[in-house]
């Protein structure tokens, strides 16, 4: 199925890495990273791991932090939901086994928004870990699709697009063989990935 | 090939990417599996008990990478070094910094790390050369040795609490003045035994900072202010005159003349063109650059040319190769 894209895109083409990926970039934080989408930028800093965790924190791996900072105004639900997913897949591709009872701080800082902003941050701040020389299991990388009323699916979706989609879903890959292969659901460690897919998170309705 | 952000003119794109080939293919350490990404898997032999290190993980009975970086191998041990970009210290390094704030007995210093490093007024020798308790006096002078800008060599003497500890307990740190700091990337440096070098023929100091801060200055005699004698309590209690507040007099001492200002610059252009390249930066090197600026009578705005950067490149492949054959 055929649509007419305004930024003459076709429907399953993504957005040019504008200014792409900077590394240490930030002259204080242990890691980071600003990954640009065209409109999209995002800035991801990464502190630590430093001694301690929180009191339902287990002790015997490594916590993950997330500060989420939006462009304007204070944080909200929506930044809140946002921290928990990024925070849940941050964790899902560390080994926490190697510092345990240290608290990793990751600050994501939101410079403009166009449309696929938490594949965007999951991008960053997986940029940002490796700056910061933290052991992970695998890269990632995140990509949103989202699906017209007509039924057509749509990759890497602007802000506009976004608003006048049914439904639209952001997926989360890692970077090792698991992710390509054909078996129904796999064990990575202690976590399940169904088709290699880590994270998935789906917004509207789907059918 | 590295990304050189130079304005090359198609022939000097070739003649660079030629000799930076040359330059890869005489790298000792280039094997095909010794750069890897995360997840990447390691070639090791499991019959040899190998010792999994650094940066190395266990999966599926299979060796792979956990970082970003170059496979290493000493001994059994196998392990990968981290690309980094920052500067990591170690106890013992050479670093310039500059002083960003004058604290309660010490100093902050920008060290080009992800923390200020402390130095201490207790390890610092003072300016009177006596060695004593540290009073509240000389606390109140403390803008008298170094204030805030300053650039200041010194030693990294050991990780705190509160911090990176540096100490200036020798004749070889202290103030630096009357040249040009330069910073580049941290890893171009490597550690050595000998991190202050005089350029005799043209009458100048360099100090490769581990840091990544390169200092370039005229050469000052390093004289032992170590006075035997005790000084009296009196005395020692006297206010330091401020350093800062000189006579035109001792300006015109201080004056640095034509010619070892334009040495300065041509070894701070020699430090900038083997940044641009992605060279480690030793002295032997930088002499090389300097003699060869001279000897083809260049202009000292004319060494950051891309013209003369490519030459360098080609020299220095001439220069790697020349040396395998003699081995």
């Amino acid at each position: 199925m055929e649509t007419d894209r305004p930024d003459s895109q076709t429907p399953n083409q993504l957005r040019p890495l504008a200014c792409s990926c900077s590394c240490s970039i930030l002259h204080r934080s242990h890691g980071s990273a600003s990954w640009a989408q065209r409109e999209t930028k995002v800035l991801a800093a990464v502190y630590g791991p430093k001694a301690g965790t929180k009191k339902n924190e287990n002790p015997k791996k490594a916590s993950i932090k997330v500060i989420w900072k939006p462009k304007t105004g204070q944080i909200g639900k929506v930044e809140k939901e946002y921290e928990m997913i990024l925070k849940r897949t941050l964790e899902s591709i560390c080994i926490r086994t190697i510092y345990p009872n240290t608290t990793t701080l990751v600050i994501v800082q939101i410079v403009h928004d166009d449309g696929v902003l938490l594949p965007c941050a999951i991008n960053a701040a997986c940029v940002a870990l490796v700056d910061a020389r933290i052991p992970l299991k695998h890269l990632v990388v995140a990509i949103c699709c989202s699906i017209t009323d007509s039924g057509c699916i749509i990759l890497d979706p602007t802000k506009d697009q976004e608003e006048k989609m049914k439904a639209f879903i952001n997926l989360v890959f890692p970077n090792t063989i698991v992710s390509v292969l054909p078996e129904g659901s796999l064990q990575e460690g202690s976590e399940t990935m169904a088709h290699g897919i880590m994270t998935s998170i789906t917004q509207g309705a789907m059918s | 090939m590295r990304e050189i952000q130079l304005p090359l003119s198609q022939t000097q794109k070739v003649r660079l990417q030629k000799a930076l080939e040359q330059l890869e293919s005489l790298s000792t350490k280039v094997n095909s599996d010794a750069s890897v990404i995360i997840a990447d898997s390691i070639h090791v032999n499991h019959e040899d008990g190998v010792l999994k290190g650094h940066g190395t993980a266990d999966l599926n009975g299979e060796v792979v990478a956990t970082l970003c970086g170059v496979v290493e191998r000493v001994n059994k041990l196998v392990y990968v070094r981290a690309l980094r970009s920052r500067y990591k210290p170690e106890v013992g390094d050479i670093v310039i910094g500059r002083v960003v704030e004058v604290a309660q007995k010490r100093w902050r210093l920008e060290i080009n790390y992800n923390q200020d490093a402390v130095l201490l007024l207790s390890s610092m020798n003072m300016p009177d050369g006596v060695q004593r308790r540290r009073t509240a006096v000389d606390e109140l002078n403390m803008r008298c040795i170094f204030e805030e800008n300053d650039v200041v060599c010194a030693e990294v003497r050991g990780f705190q609490h509160d911090g990176l500890h540096l100490q200036a307990r020798s004749r070889k740190y202290g103030k630096l003045n009357r040249g040009q700091l330069l910073t580049v990337p941290p890893y171009l440096v490597k550690r050595q035994k000998q991190h202050f070098h005089h350029l005799e023929e043209f009458g100048i100091d360099l100090i490769l900072g581990c840091n990544g801060f390169i200092w370039v200055g005229e050469h000052v005699e390093a004289k032992d202010d170590m006075i035997e004698d005790q000084v009296s309590q009196s005395d020692s209690q006297v206010l330091f005159p401020n350093k800062n507040c000189v006579s035109l007099e001792e300006q015109e001492k201080n004056y640095t003349i034509l010619e070892t200002r334009k040495y300065i610059s041509r070894a701070a252009n020699a430090v900038r063109v083997l940044s641009t390249l992605g060279f480690n930066i030793t002295l032997e090197i930088i002499k090389g650059i300097i003699d060869l600026s001279l000897s083809m009578n260049l202009d000292i705005h004319d060494m950051l040319g891309s013209e003369f950067c490519v030459l360098v490149a080609e020299k220095e492949a001439e220069r790697r190769s020349s040396m395998k054959k003699r081995r």
